[in-house]
């Protein structure tokens, strides 16, 4: 979501840019018309064969150009104006002549062909205008690749030599003199440097995730040494709890889930999820390389040398989100799920990792970006031969795994047909012996499972549930329930397995017209092939897999496997300078709220340029030089005057970048749910420092573990994630879009969790006699700081009034409580 | 992100949830639409409806058993003329008749099936579509096409694009308000998609009729009002401190009026979400079910102003019926058809249904061939739906389905050309609502839909 585009006053730009991917409806009965009716079936029905794109068009006839349908066919003109029964085009789309039948597909239905008559009587209008050159071939509709070649999102990011400033006594770093240069240029001044308690409260906030205690904060604003604040950076960078923080923002991004949006019996929860976030979290720690960190989610499995616990970083692929497929229904619309699933793969990857809107292809070529819809099929097919896998923690023979990996699959399906065709026999024909065939396979296959058992007792466990019958009845046990049972399954499981990926071609089979089974076949690739507006039944020639076209080098066809770690590969060479420049963005935006650029997950030619280009650039190139260290990118940004600037408002600077796209001020900002829900229990001296491990729901009211281990849904977010704007991990979420409601207030003001710390709190200072230490130490426990005097003047005199006899809670609790829903604790200076 | 927002920007986050600034007249404050604040500021065509209340029968009612009467299939009864093989999502037989009696309603003499003797008094004012269609014969795609135009779990939902494109009309309320009964149903169904996150349906169990079970942590347990008004006076001090310390700032500017909307929200707002204020007779003449409840406060919600209430029929997909479709119809039938009709008459009454549009339909429709005997299975190729009021035409059945009742031939209505005609007569053209995301501009109707100016008036 792009809030910034709506409230930045740029409104009228975007409103030049609404209906554009859809067929724009002109004012016209004639222009409309065509629109309508006949230009979509000429691009679902013909262009495949009779377009500018093609080397040669079938029978010299372009039909997606005004001038090449003019023209006609090698053989003359196939439209005669105001005469249907002279058109060729008609007669051809009739099938009365034996020697002219089109599409060769099939006949259109009556009613498409009513309307081409209609359209060639009255007249052929074509409101298509034609791009220079007229039926010469126009490649693509939007950039052409040469063009996007150019575009400078894709150009190599170098080292810019710091502009000269006036001021150059303010820089502290290398960023701050491209900050200044630019205010200088506006003649405005930055804010001074902000105070030292908020200066240690935004650093804690930042990368640990919670506000320093009173101590904390005591020991900063106390430490006069020169080195103070980069010792205070270097301190919270080593933090195991850094990880914590800045794994959930790459979280974010990877629309990390636990189940899937509809959870039905054949998109069930993934319960070992729980294992990638932790992947990350430590990943983030050790700052692992950002491109290394990048390659083990798309391609640890074909990559060499990896360890077999980086697996778990497949989750990024392995936990995402799919569509429940009813195997009753037909090939093309099994199919047609597939590609929905693997369309979600592409989406998230081209916008996650290289700020691309990929997924835009998927109907026509993209029509603003350099990316044909075969660059779109060629990344599908990667996808398309990689099958989600829940592989075991433990090394097994490769061998071995892949017929396990293969067999857990299939007998996933068996066991859910079976299921299926028992309960609702009357559905399909011949169901009783379609289950009994099932069943004896099903049985075959947990033979050869029993055979495995002395070896690898776990992965023979793991399996049981599917040829249980009936399920036993203590659904949690390892193995418990089957299929069907486990997909509404609630929880997070400790089973010894992650979810993962492996490679292995994926088809519909369409072979039994009544149901339709998927086949996996381990070890092989597939290529998927270009569909018109997305459609199964409308597929055309296979497209290799390769990478996108306008950043590639050279050939980039992939020849390993799925393609997966040719393509991550290809992200982190060809690829680099966009990659460097859209994490940059994003790791900037975690710091300051909002990015350089400020649409994090487009950096093609819809989203937004940099306000600071060559910032982005310099910055990005030093990140490359410094290995893609995210610490390192980390502790340059802080280290900077212009992070270090005050977040107070000023007049001059409101009135001359009321969006502060120049960085006279830090952005102020609220909590986001995570630090909000840490900051709360851990003022309440409740939160736990355990790491890792299954999650639980964030309001259960025994949960006091980080935000970042609470179970997150596709299917039922939770509610108090949902009321502070957590981002829908169905799809990878550019930046949080934070409001103020009041069901957020109701929380704060009525909820049993909240009420739970304030007793809490107050129980803590319970032992204090005089009511002022009372006061001071809940401010010192919850904002981290003594009360003013006029502060304990206010809270004095709440306390003293008479108590009311019918209050379940005490002055002290509720004063406790009022403390805890301040501005103040929200607030991120 | 918090920036400074403008005061639009501000508002329009506020609106998110259950309200914010000033509750004076909550129950029927008119403020003026100039006022009223979309994210969408494109063109806007004539308003002929504020509001929607959709009735959602999930699992896919029977339209041979209600709507559309087919005498042809007690003739062809048991047969399996080549016509009927449609694939549907299971094994079906021969044609089933309906055993209910039809008969000419109203002036109009639209003929409606005995099950409902409610809805034939008010025909008059319903426009039957018997020619509806969709695309998918299984439930959850199914249902996600006629909640967001799309297969896809991850678009935004209707009421999320009305929300979006007409805003809100009490900023106390939400725009977009989900009654179900049980809290149940997935929240994807109305989920804000890649929309902002304020124009999520906010989701109310209606089984419940005790505003503070439907609505959590509505009522504080520990203390009473004037108690917390004390400790909300002592907490506005405190954040007043800290904003004349830090500065102008419209988060916490908004913040603490947040704060005081949801305090009076407890006391005054509560007052929509609770039916029992209404007379007796009124909740009489509804018939005090659930739905009848959902129904009654769905119009409570449209005089307060919300724009879009999605109300569903049951927790889970009821009107399924694969098996004993008679005996099911007969059991439900009574009080959906009592409490719709109540709802169309009360609204008439008040003046208030030529603005506002009440839908009624599933996901899909019901076959004319049997399933095991005594059951349907699921028809996406011909169904009925209606809509009242709101500019639609009343007392007409448009569209036809086949002699049997399967699929739609004259006249077909796609679900994409009903959301285009109902936004039509919201005032907004279905191919101009676009947002922009993930570098293109999505529609409610995708590239489809085109608005059946037949039916309106």
């Amino acid at each position: 979501m792009y809030p910034v585009n709506i409230m930045s006053g740029r409104f009228p730009v975007l409103l030049l840019l609404l209906s554009t991917c859809a067929p724009i409806f002109a004012q016209e009965p004639d222009a409309a018309f065509f629109e309508n009716k006949i230009r979509p079936v000429l691009v679902a029905k013909c262009y495949s064969c009779h377009s500018t794109k093609l080397s040669s068009p079938m029978g010299g006839l372009a039909m997606d150009s005004k001038a090449g349908l003019q023209r006609g066919s090698a053989s003359g003109p196939v439209i005669v104006a105001g005469k249907p029964a002279d058109s060729k085009l008609l007669q051809a789309i009739r099938y009365t002549n034996p020697q002219l039948q089109m599409p060769p597909t099939g006949k259109l239905p009556d009613s498409v062909i009513a309307d081409f008559e209609q359209w060639i009587g009255s007249g052929a209008h074509d409101p298509r205008v034609d791009s220079a050159g007229g039926a010469s071939p126009a490649p693509l509709k939007g950039m052409s690749i040469e063009e996007g070649r150019k575009w400078w999102a894709f150009q190599p990011v170098k080292e810019i030599a710091a502009p000269r400033v006036k001021n150059a006594a303010w820089a502290k770093n290398k960023i701050d003199s491209f900050i200044l240069a630019q205010l200088e240029h506006t003649k405005l001044n930055p804010s001074p440097q902000a105070s030292p308690a908020e200066l240690v409260q935004r650093a804690y906030i930042d990368l640990v995730g919670y506000k320093p205690s009173f101590d904390e904060e005591q020991v900063y604003v106390n430490d006069h040494s020169p080195r103070a604040y980069e010792n205070l950076i270097d301190k919270l960078l080593t933090s195991p709890h850094y990880g914590e923080r800045w794994g959930r923002h790459w979280m974010d991004v990877a629309r990390f889930a636990e189940d899937n949006p509809t959870g039905e019996a054949t998109n069930p929860g993934y319960p070992v999820a729980w294992r990638y976030r932790d992947w990350i979290i430590d990943a983030i720690n050790a700052d692992m390389p950002y491109d290394r960190f990048v390659k083990l989610q798309l391609a640890a499995d074909e990559m060499p040398g990896v360890a077999h616990d980086d697996l778990r970083a497949l989750g990024y692929i392995g936990a995402a989100p799919i569509y429940h497929k009813d195997q009753r229904l037909s090939y093309d619309v099994i199919y047609g799920f597939m590609t929905d699933d693997w369309d979600e793969r592409v989406d998230a990857v081209s916008r996650g990792i290289l700020g691309m809107t990929v997924a835009c292809a998927r109907c026509h070529d993209h029509k603003f970006d350099p990316i044909p819809t075969k660059d779109y099929y060629a990344l599908m097919g990667v996808f398309a031969s990689t099958m989600r896998a829940e592989r075991p923690t433990f090394e097994v023979d490769p061998k071995v795994e892949e017929r396990f990996l293969w067999i857990q699959r299939r007998l996933f399906d068996l066991r859910y047909s079976a299921d299926l065709l028992t309960n609702e026999a009357s559905t399909v024909v011949g169901a009783k012996e379609r289950v009994d065939k099932w069943k004896a396979e099903i049985e075959s296959l947990h033979q050869e499972m029993e055979g495995l058992r002395g070896q690898y007792p776990q992965l023979t466990q793991h399996l049981e549930r599917f040829w249980t019958f009936p399920p036993p009845r203590q659904p949690g046990a390892a193995g418990g329930g089957g299929g069907a049972r486990r997909a509404n399954a609630n929880v997070a499981s400790s089973e010894p397995f992650f979810n993962s990926v492996y490679d292995a071609a994926q088809f519909a089979d369409g072979s039994d017209a009544h149901y339709t089974f998927i086949n996996y076949k381990p070890g092989e690739a597939r290529e998927i092939p270009v569909m018109p507006h997305g459609s199964v039944t409308a597929a055309g020639a296979d497209e290799p897999r390769h990478f996108l076209t306008v950043l590639s080098k050279d050939d980039s066809t992939f020849h390993h496997g799925s393609g997966r770690a040719e393509f991550a590969d290809r992200v982190f060479r060809d690829g680099a300078p966009l990659t460097a420049r859209v994490i940059v963005n994003r790791v900037w935006a975690w710091h300051f709220g909002k990015g350089l650029v400020a649409t994090p997950s487009d950096f093609g030619t819809q989203g937004e340029k940099p306000t600071h280009p060559q910032l982005l650039d310099d910055l990005s190139a030093r990140f490359i030089a410094h290995g893609w260290s995210l610490k390192w990118l980390n502790r340059e940004i802080m280290l900077s005057a212009a992070y270090r600037q005050s977040s107070h408002p000023r007049a001059d600077g409101e009135a001359a970048d009321s969006v502060n796209a120049l960085i006279w001020r830090m952005n102020p900002r609220r909590l986001d749910i995570e630090s909000y829900r840490d900051s709360l229990l851990r003022a309440a001296g409740k939160l736990s420092e355990d790491m890792h491990g299954p999650s639980e729901e964030a309001d259960s009211l025994t949960n006091v573990r980080r935000t970042v281990y609470a179970r997150v849904s596709r299917a039922r977010t939770n509610q108090l994630l949902r009321e502070y704007d957590f981002p829908d991990p169905i799809q990878t979420s550019a930046a949080r879009d934070l409001t103020v409601t009041s069901l957020q207030q109701l929380f704060l003001m009525n909820s049993a969790w909240v009420h739970n710390l304030s007793s809490t709190l107050a129980s803590s200072v319970d032992s204090e006699s005089d009511p002022h230490i009372k006061i001071r130490d809940l401010y010192r426990k919850i904002l981290s700081r003594d009360p003013s005097a006029h502060e304990m003047e206010l809270a004095m005199a709440y306390l003293d009034r008479p108590a009311d006899p019918e209050a379940k809670q005490s002055p002290i609790e509720q004063y406790a409580q009022i403390l805890l829903s301040t501005n103040e604790e929200i607030f991120w200076p | 992100m918090i920036e400074k927002l403008s005061r639009r920007g501000m508002i329009q986050s506020l609106c998110g949830g259950l309200g914010s600034v000033g509750l004076a007249a909550l129950l029927n404050e008119s403020t003026a639409y100039a006022d009223s604040l979309g994210h969408y500021a494109g063109p806007h065509l004539p308003v002929k409806a504020k509001n929607i209340i959709f009735l959602f029968m999930a699992g896919g009612p029977s339209q041979i058993d209600m709507f559309d009467p087919k005498p042809d299939l007690i003739k062809h009864a048991g047969e399996r003329p080549d016509s009927v093989n449609l694939r549907t999502e299971r094994q079906t037989g021969g044609l089933l008749p309906s055993p209910f009696e039809f008969k000419k309603a109203g002036k109009s003499g639209i003929e409606v099936s005995q099950l409902l003797p409610q809805m034939s008094t008010v025909i008059d004012d319903v426009c039957v579509i018997r020619s509806m269609y969709t695309f998918n014969p299984t439930h959850v795609p199914a249902r996600s096409l006629i909640h967001s135009g799309s297969l896809l779990a991850n678009r935004p939902s209707f009421g999320a694009w009305v929300s979006y494109g007409l805003g809100s009309v009490n900023k106390n309320l939400p725009s977009f308000v989900v009654l179900t009964p049980g809290g149940g149903g997935s929240s994807s169904l109305w989920r804000a998609g890649f929309l902002p996150a304020e124009h999520q349906g906010v989701a109310f169990n209606d089984a419940e009729v005790e505003p503070e079970k439907m609505i959590a942590n509505l009522r504080n347990q520990w203390l009473a009002a004037p108690e917390q008004r004390r400790e909300m006076d002592a907490l506005a001090a405190l954040n007043r401190g800290f904003s004349n310390s830090f500065g102008e700032d419209s988060f916490l500017d908004g913040r603490i009026k947040a704060m005081e909307a949801a305090y009076r929200m407890q006391f005054e707002a509560a007052d929509v979400y609770d039916v029992r204020k209404e007379p007796e007779a009124i909740r009489e003449e509804y018939g005090k079910t659930p739905f009848a409840n959902g129904c009654l406060m769905a119009r409570r919600l449209v005089e307060a102003g919300v724009r879009y209430i999605h109300l569903y029929y049951g927790a889970g997909q009821v009107w399924d019926d694969h098996a004993t479709i008679n005996k099911n119809l007969e059991k439900r039938c009574p009080d959906m058809d009592q409490a719709a009709a109540a709802l169309i008459r009360d609204l008439k009454r008040r003046g208030m249904l030529d603005s506002t549009l009440v839908v009624w339909g599933g996901e899909f429709g019901r076959t004319p061939v049997s399933e095991s005997g005594d059951g349907r299975d699921h028809n996406p190729y011909g169904y009925t739906m209606w809509v009242a009021g709101g500019g639609f035409k009343g007392g007409i059945a448009y569209g036809s389905t086949d002699e049997f009742g399967f699929k739609a031939v004259e006249n077909r209505v796609s679900i994409h050309d009903l959301h285009a005609t109902l936004l039509n007569q919201m005032g907004v053209d279905h191919t101009k609502l676009t947002y922009r995301y993930a570098g293109r501009d999505f529609r409610l109707t995708d590239v489809y839909g085109e608005v059946v100016k037949d039916i309106l008036v």
